[in-house]
This record gives C-alpha cells, sequence and structure tokens, in this order.
C-alpha cells in the first residue's frame, strides 16, 4: 500500500505536467479559472498523499521503506537504479512541500489574477513540486541531483519571471552562476563516493564508512556536499544571490527564499547527518560557516530598507542557525526549525506585499513609533564602532566586490590568451592576403 | 535483411553529388530549397530504415582506393547528419537562401561518413575544407583555417604514407594491425583528430568560420563528426595498447577544450559567436568519453546524438528569428520572447536537453560519461563536472540575451511564432530526445557496435 501511495506521489505532478506541457504547445486556451480550479485539487490531493504517508513513517519511525525499482540504465557492469527512501526526514520535507505549494497556488489565484504569465508560474511550481518529490525521497546522490536541476532551472526561471526588465534577468544570471557552480559539488560528491565507497546509496554509505580505508578522499565527499549545500541555502560565500532574487512574484519568492528551495542545503545536510558523524572536523566547518552566515546576515540585514530584503537576510541568518544545530548534532531539532521555520517565512513573505496597507488601514496591527531597536550587545559598542559596522554591512561587507575581484583574477590569463590568439588570427591572415596577391 | 544492390549502397552519394555537379550547370532558384529538404528527409528516412534493421553491414568496394561501407556507426552518424540537418531545415524551407553549394557540404559529408579507409576518408575530407575557401580567397580573410587546413592535410599525407609504407593504405580503418601504431602515427592522427574537431589548441580555425559561413554549411561540417569517426574507427580499437601519457593528454585537452569553449562563449558579444561557442563546448565533450571506458562510450553515443538534434535545431530557431530582428544591433538584451514566446520554450527545452538538466537525455550523458571517466582517472571526471557547469552558465547567457530582458524592438507587432505544422520537427524531436531521457535503455540498448 505505501509502494502504491508513493507511486501516486510521485507520478501525480509528473503527468500533471506533461499535461500543461501538451496544452501550452497545442492551441488549446485554458481558463485561468479552470486551471486555478484544477492545481487547488491537485495540491489538496499531494497534501493528502503526503500527510498520509508522513503519518505512517511517523508511527514507525526511526524503521524506514526502501524501494528498488528495475534498472533505469545498465550499461556493462554499471548499474543506475531508482532508489527510494521513505522516512520520516523525506515524508516530512514532502508534506510540508505539497502543503505550502498548495497554498501558494491558492493565494496566486487572487494575486496574480490576470496576470500574462499566470500559466507559466502554475507550470513552474508543477515542475518544482515534481523536483521536490525526487529530492525528498531520493535514496542516492544521483538520484538526488535530478530533483536538484529541477528546482534550480524553476527557480531561475521564476526569479526571471517579469523578462522583460532588465534587473530580473541580471539577478536570475547571478542566481544561475552560484547553482552551478555548487551543484558541481553534488556531481563530484556522487563521483567521489562512487570511486571511494562504491555507493551513493545514503542507506549505505555510514556502514561502507567502516569498511573504507580513510584517507582524503573520503573526507572530500563531505567537502563537496558542503559545498554543494551553500548556494540554495545562501550561506557564505554564496550569500549574495538570495536578497537579489526576490525580483519574481512574491508568492515564487516565498516559497523558494523563504520556505523550501532555501531549506534544501540543510535537507542536503541532514541526509549525510550519519556520514558526517564520522568526520567531526567536517560538523566544525559545517558550523562555522552556519555561525558566519546567521552573523553576516543579521548585520547586513538590519540596513536593509525594503521588507523583501530584510526577510530574505533573516532567513539566511536562521538557515545559518539551522546549519549551527547541525553541526551539533540536533538533527530532529533542525528538522523541526525547517518545518516551523519555512511556515513562518511563508506567512511573512507573502503578507510582506501588504505591510503598507496593514499598518495604514488595518486596526488589528498597531505601528508603534516610539519603539526603539536596540540589543544587549549594542549598548557595549562606542559610536564610532557602530558607524563603521553600519556602512560596511550596508555594503555588504563587500562580498561581491572581492567575489568579482577573484573571478576576474581567474579569467586573467584566459583574457590573455584571447588577445594572443587574435594577434596570432591577424598574422594569418595578414600571410594569406601576401601569398594570394603573390599568386594573383 | 540485407541491402546488397549497387543502387542502395550508392544512394546517398549519388542523390547528393549529383544534383550538386548538376546546380553548376542550371540554376533552379528558390526550388533547389524544397529539392535539399527532400534529399535530407528522404536520406533520413533511409539510414533509419537501415538502423532499425539488426547486425547490418556491408561495404562496398568501387575501386582500391575508394571504399564505402555500412556499419552501424556509420549508417548512425549519417541518420543524425540528415535528421538534424532536416530538422533544422524544414521550419526555414520559405525564408532561407540556401544555396546549391550546401549540397556540396552534404555530399562531402556523406562521403566522410561512409569512408571505409584512410585514402576515401581523406578525399572527402579535403573536398569538404576546401569549399569555403573560394569565398575566404575572394574577400581575403580565413588565414588561420586556411593554414590550419594545410596542416591536417599535410599529416593526413604523411599518415597516408606511413600507411602506404606497411601496405595497408586501402586497409578499412578498423582493420588496422596494432604494429602500425607508432608513436609517429599517433602523433598525425591526434593532430587530425582534434584539427577536425576544433579541440584545443588545433581550434583557432572554427574562429575564422563562425559569422563567415551560413549556420546550416557550419553546421554540415561539423555533423559529419570527421575527427570522431577517424578517432572511433581508426584510434580507438588501439586504444588499450597506447602509452597512459597518451591518452591522458587526449583526454585532458577534450575536457580542458570543452572549458575554454564555454569560457569564450561566457565573454563573447557576438551571438552567433556564442552559440556557436556552446556547441562546440558541448561537441568537445564527445571525445572524452570515448576515451575513458565502455560505460562513458555509450554515453558519448548517446550525447552525440543530443547535441546534433539540439544544437542544429538552437541554429535554426536563431536563424528564423534573425530573419525579422537583426542581432547586429548591440544590445545588452533582445528580448525576443514577448515575440516568439513558444520559441523562446522551444529553445529552452533544447538548451536544456544539452546541459544535463534531468529529464532531458544529457542528465544520463553525465551520469554515464562522469561514471567512466572517474573509473580512469579522477581528477579528470572533476574536470568534466567543472565543464559541464560552465556550460551550462553559458546557456543560460545565451539564452538570457536573446529571449529575455527588455526589448530594443519597440515597434514590432506581437506574437510572430512559427505556426504547429512548422514547429513539427522541432516538437516530435523534443519528444524523441525526452523519451531517451526518461527511458534512456530504449536507446542504450541499440548501441552495439
Amino acid at each position: 500500500m505505501i509502494e502504491n501511495l508513493f507511486l501516486a506521489i510521485f507520478f501525480t505532478p509528473f503527468l500533471w505536467i506533461l499535461l500543461l506541457a501538451f496544452i501550452f504547445f497545442s492551441r488549446i486556451k485554458l481558463n485561468e479559472l479552470i486551471l486555478s480550479e484544477a492545481v487547488k485539487y491537485l495540491s489538496l490531493l499531494m497534501t493528502i498523499f503526503t500527510a498520509f504517508l508522513l503519518g505512517i513513517t511517523f508511527f514507525h519511525s526511526p524503521a524506514f521503506l526502501l524501494l528498488d525499482y528495475p534498472d533505469w540504465i545498465q550499461v556493462g557492469t554499471y548499474q543506475f537504479k531508482f532508489r527510494f527512501i521513505v522516512d520520516l526526514l523525506g515524508a516530512t520535507y514532502a508534506f510540508l512541500a505539497s502543503a505550502l505549494i498548495g497554498l501558494i497556488f491558492r493565494f496566486s489565484r487572487n494575486y496574480l489574477h490576470r496576470e500574462e504569465g499566470y500559466f507559466r508560474f502554475i507550470f513552474l511550481l508543477s515542475i518544482m513540486l515534481f523536483g521536490l518529490m525526487i529530492i525528498s525521497f531520493a535514496r542516492s546522490l544521483d538520484i538526488l541531483f535530478a530533483g536538484w536541476e529541477l528546482v534550480g532551472t524553476t527557480s531561475i526561471l521564476l526569479i526571471s519571471y517579469f523578462y522583460n526588465k532588465p534587473q530580473p534577468v541580471y539577478h536570475a544570471t547571478k542566481a544561475v552562476i552560484s547553482y552551478r557552480l555548487c551543484d558541481m559539488g553534488i556531481l563530484a560528491a556522487a563521483a567521489w563516493a562512487h570511486l571511494y565507497l562504491h555507493s551513493h546509496d545514503f542507506t549505505v554509505i555510514s556502514r561502507l564508512l567502516d569498511h573504507a580505508h580513510g584517507g582524503p578522499g573520503v573526507v572530500v565527499i563531505g567537502l563537496f556536499i558542503i559545498w554543494a549545500s551553500l548556494a540554495k541555502a545562501g550561506q557564505l560565500p554564496m550569500t549574495s544571490w538570495l536578497p537579489t532574487a526576490m525580483e519574481g512574484p512574491t508568492p515564487s519568492s516565498a516559497i523558494f527564499y523563504g520556505a523550501l528551495s532555501v531549506h534544501l542545503g540543510p535537507f542536503l545536510l541532514l541526509r549525510f547527518s550519519e556520514y558526517f558523524s564520522h568526520f567531526p572536523l567536517l560538523l566544525l566547518i559545517v558550523g562555522a560557516i552556519g555561525f558566519c552566515t546567521a552573523i553576516y546576515a543579521s548585520l547586513v540585514g538590519r540596513t536593509r530598507s525594503d521588507a523583501k530584503t530584510m526577510l530574505a537576510y533573516s532567513t539566511i541568518s536562521q538557515v545559518g542557525i539551522i546549519y549551527i544545530e547541525i553541526a551539533l548534532g540536533f538533527t530532529n531539532f533542525a528538522l523541526f526549525h525547517i518545518v516551523t521555520h519555512a511556515s513562518l517565512r511563508t506567512y511573512q513573505f507573502l503578507r510582506s506585499s501588504s505591510l503598507i496597507q496593514d499598518f495604514v488601514e488595518n486596526p488589528a496591527v498597531e505601528f508603534n513609533s516610539s519603539i526603539k531597536r536596540s540589543s544587549f550587545f549594542e549598548n557595549y559598542f562606542s559610536i564610532e564602532l557602530k558607524k563603521k559596522l553600519y556602512i560596511h554591512a550596508l555594503h555588504g561587507f563587500h562580498l561581491d566586490f572581492y567575489t568579482y575581484k577573484i573571478l576576474n583574477m581567474l579569467f586573467w590569463p584566459f583574457k590573455a590568451y584571447i588577445q594572443l590568439e587574435e594577434k596570432w588570427m591577424e598574422s594569418d591572415t595578414k600571410l594569406l592576403k601576401m601569398l594570394l596577391r603573390k599568386f594573383r | 535483411m540485407r541491402f546488397t544492390s549497387l543502387f542502395l549502397e550508392l544512394t546517398p552519394l549519388v542523390s547528393t553529388f549529383f544534383p550538386a555537379i548538376l546546380s553548376l550547370f542550371y540554376d533552379f532558384g528558390r526550388k533547389w530549397q524544397n529539392f535539399i529538404i527532400s534529399i535530407l528527409a528522404i536520406l533520413t528516412l533511409f539510414f533509419a530504415s537501415i538502423f532499425f534493421t539488426e547486425n547490418f553491414s556491408s561495404s562496398f568496394d568501387v575501386h582500391h582506393f575508394f571504399d564505402i561501407r555500412f556499419n552501424k556507426i556509420s549508417i548512425f552518424i549519417g541518420l543524425l547528419y540528415c535528421g538534424s540537418l532536416f530538422v533544422g531545415l524544414f521550419p526555414l524551407r520559405h525564408s532561407q537562401t540556401i544555396t546549391p553549394t550546401f549540397l556540396f557540404y552534404v555530399a562531402n559529408g556523406l562521403g566522410i561518413i561512409l569512408a571505409n579507409n584512410l585514402t576515401t576518408f581523406f578525399i572527402f575530407f579535403l573536398l569538404q575544407r576546401v569549399i569555403p575557401l573560394k569565398g575566404f580567397f575572394r574577400e581575403e580573410v580565413g588565414g588561420t583555417y586556411f593554414f590550419q587546413h594545410v596542416l591536417t592535410g599535410l599529416c593526413f599525407l604523411a599518415l597516408m604514407f606511413l600507411a602506404y609504407q606497411q601496405g595497408l593504405l586501402i586497409t578499412p580503418m578498423s582493420e588496422m594491425p596494432s604494429t602500425f601504431f607508432s608513436w609517429p602515427v599517433l602523433l598525425l592522427s591526434f593532430v587530425i583528430v582534434y584539427e577536425a574537431h576544433g579541440i584545443f589548441p588545433f581550434h583557432s580555425w572554427v574562429h575564422d568560420v563562425v559569422g563567415k559561413l551560413p549556420w546550416y554549411e557550419f553546421s554540415a561540417i561539423f555533423l559529419c563528426r570527421a575527427g570522431i569517426l577517424i578517432f572511433a574507427q581508426l584510434l580507438l580499437p588501439s586504444l588499450k595498447y597506447d602509452p597512459d601519457i597518451f591518452k591522458l593528454t587526449l583526454l585532458g585537452l577534450s575536457i580542458f577544450s570543452s572549458i575554454y569553449w564555454s569560457m569564450r562563449g561566457i565573454v563573447e558579444f557576438n551571438l552567433s559567436k556564442k552559440t556557436t561557442y556552446f556547441y562546440i563546448a558541448q561537441a568537445s565533450l564527445l571525445l572524452t568519453g570515448m576515451q575513458a571506458d565502455l560505460t562513458a562510450l555509450k554515453g558519448s553515443y548517446l550525447h552525440m546524438l543530443v547535441i546534433s538534434i539540439s544544437g542544429t535545431s538552437l541554429f535554426s530557431i536563431l536563424s528564423f528569428v534573425q530573419q525579422s530582428f537583426s542581432f547586429k544591433r548591440r544590445s545588452q538584451y533582445y528580448g525576443l520572447a514577448i515575440y516568439y514566446p513558444k520559441l523562446a520554450t522551444l529553445f529552452c527545452l533544447f538548451g536544456f536537453c544539452m546541459i544535463g538538466v534531468s529529464l532531458g537525455p544529457s542528465f544520463v550523458v553525465e551520469d554515464l560519461v562522469i561514471t567512466g571517466l572517474l573509473e580512469y582517472h579522477q581528477y579528470l571526471g572533476l574536470g568534466h563536472v567543472l565543464a559541464t557547469c560552465l556550460n551550462g552558465v553559458l546557456f543560460f547567457l545565451l539564452f538570457t540575451k536573446v529571449f529575455l530582458g527588455p526589448s530594443p524592438y519597440k515597434d514590432q507587432p506581437l506574437n510572430m511564432d512559427m505556426s504547429l505544422f512548422e514547429m513539427f520537427p522541432y516538437l516530435l524531436s523534443l519528444i524523441i530526445l525526452f523519451c531517451i531521457g526518461i527511458m534512456p535503455s530504449l536507446f542504450l540498448e541499440r548501441i552495439t557496435w
């Protein structure tokens, strides 16, 4: 029964995507109301399915169900099997994803009413839902990567939702560079795990570690995993793209950068928590990254004046704290933190667009101008120090500047080579001209 | 079922060479366009019908020096060659001015694909590479193209001389004895393969071709995969006996080449150059899989299918768009998605098929090639991962530049998309590509050569 339920969770969004793709390329004009009603029932169905699965795994926890399907690819001795795991972590994330995406579908019915790109928005969010289901239940890195890429791609396309404006496109480019750089980490980790442990199955990696000969190769897998988690979670040094990714419509910002996509980094670390428990040094690195990011994001966030950017920085800061929790070994607490934080941020992001109206018209919201923001530590800082800190935080501690400087340095030999090649090609053309004139 | 009649053996060459020669004497105007596309469609069906015939193999020896053969790999590349060009050219049949010269490219390309020995291969290779020189000489450009091909020609002649010394000049390439593969032979083959495939450090001729030849002529040169064919038939059988340093150099340069083309594309502003560099960056990775092991080799053949169809479609879509919008007008973004929402989606999907997004066939390719490469050399596998990552960035930059952002063309009517009929070859190719991405075994089982 669980297997059938699992298959239903997988195939419902997949078939829905195929149907939407068919509608797009055919000449069928789909009414907005029909579309919004359809996605409402789809998300409701998905939420019921995943809730049921979560219930089952919760009462059977810590046991889990392993699902193996026939070979997807078989070349020589190499086999790629569809392997899935239904456990508390995966089922919780799948339920969270279905419930929140359902909420976003409902919210966007009014928010994006008569919007030109409403169909595109629904289509991309459906792909994201499918990608998240893959990630939630993936049992090996290569399957997880399949979902990871789908979520990344939809995220980028939604940042550039208002594609006829330059800023969203520019910020989508920034996001794609960060994503691709970190996605390398998953591919490399999968490859390294295959090489050193002969498997990238999460359930056996920690067992295989006992038999592995150790050495740097096994530790490098963890480093790649940490690196892979940074972009999606917006942790240092991959922080600067996330606050600028708020160019998309508010519902997509809420679901990606407040709730689901941003927590995929911690989710990946939680999937590898057993592996990390063998390497305290790696946990220290995870903790250090989380700590630095939490401080950085809370300082920079305080200097921002618009609600969505402030929320973005506070999300990054909270995810930093989740990193610290994972580093300290509080994995269940980290999962609880992910669920509560994602739910709260979704609410805050969705309310952010009506914040001004709330202050003006909503009697339930009290605006007290006499509230003075200060903290215990601020009293011990001198004004000079506070000024300096403020100015640096305002510039995001020049993170972008140094990133571009490093990238420029990496490109320098390449640019020098291009110049050399162009000169060489010019001299070739001159020689050819000379030869042609001589023979004519 | 065996196709042994003379007619069938020579169909691809006769059906292209004869009209090509005829075109030198008679001007049929725009009728050529439909005629060329029809020939491509017929040849696609011809190759497809043979490809799906089990265990088909034949060889046709016209003369000792002129030997063509049909085996699985040549039929596969022939099918991709004609099929991709058809997919690319069909939507443009009313608007594109395809010159009769293009038939010479196609005919020689098919000659390269079907050549069985070094002599036949050399003749067709030389003929195909000589065609653009007429235009280059007239405009006094293309110096690097000329000199690099002179170098390749000399290398080819030297290789043939070495084969002649051992009495192997007319021996089929795949049947060369292992004693033939001395260091000079390996080095000469290396230069030929890398130059023909546009791989660093013999890549500079590509810069000369981009923008000077129409995209379909450039595709006709690249799609016949001369470098791959020489590698697969001449070098691959001997690869396991070759010194490690040779293999490592070959692999390292292929990966570096892909990184080079991607970075070159990232810093490039010209759109046709950017697209070509993206295409070549992907094509450079073909050789890496071939050199690693069986797993990666199968991945490479699948990769060849993906980049042939998707690459030509990308060029074709850009070419269609350029009929109404000039990219000579310098702009950070062209924002054409407003005018072509469906073509923008197709462009995006074809690109995703190439860069390894899941559900697309390249995801399978990446998995197979990286796994195979790592079995051979772990750091080269990592290099491949970097190359893939940069390719993805380059594609997104290309897509955003053409289709996203504010459009500088304000006075154009909205929605100028193709009709469903015109898009049909693209849609059919996409369905095939995604079916392969979802059920790769269906395709991989057929690669048994």
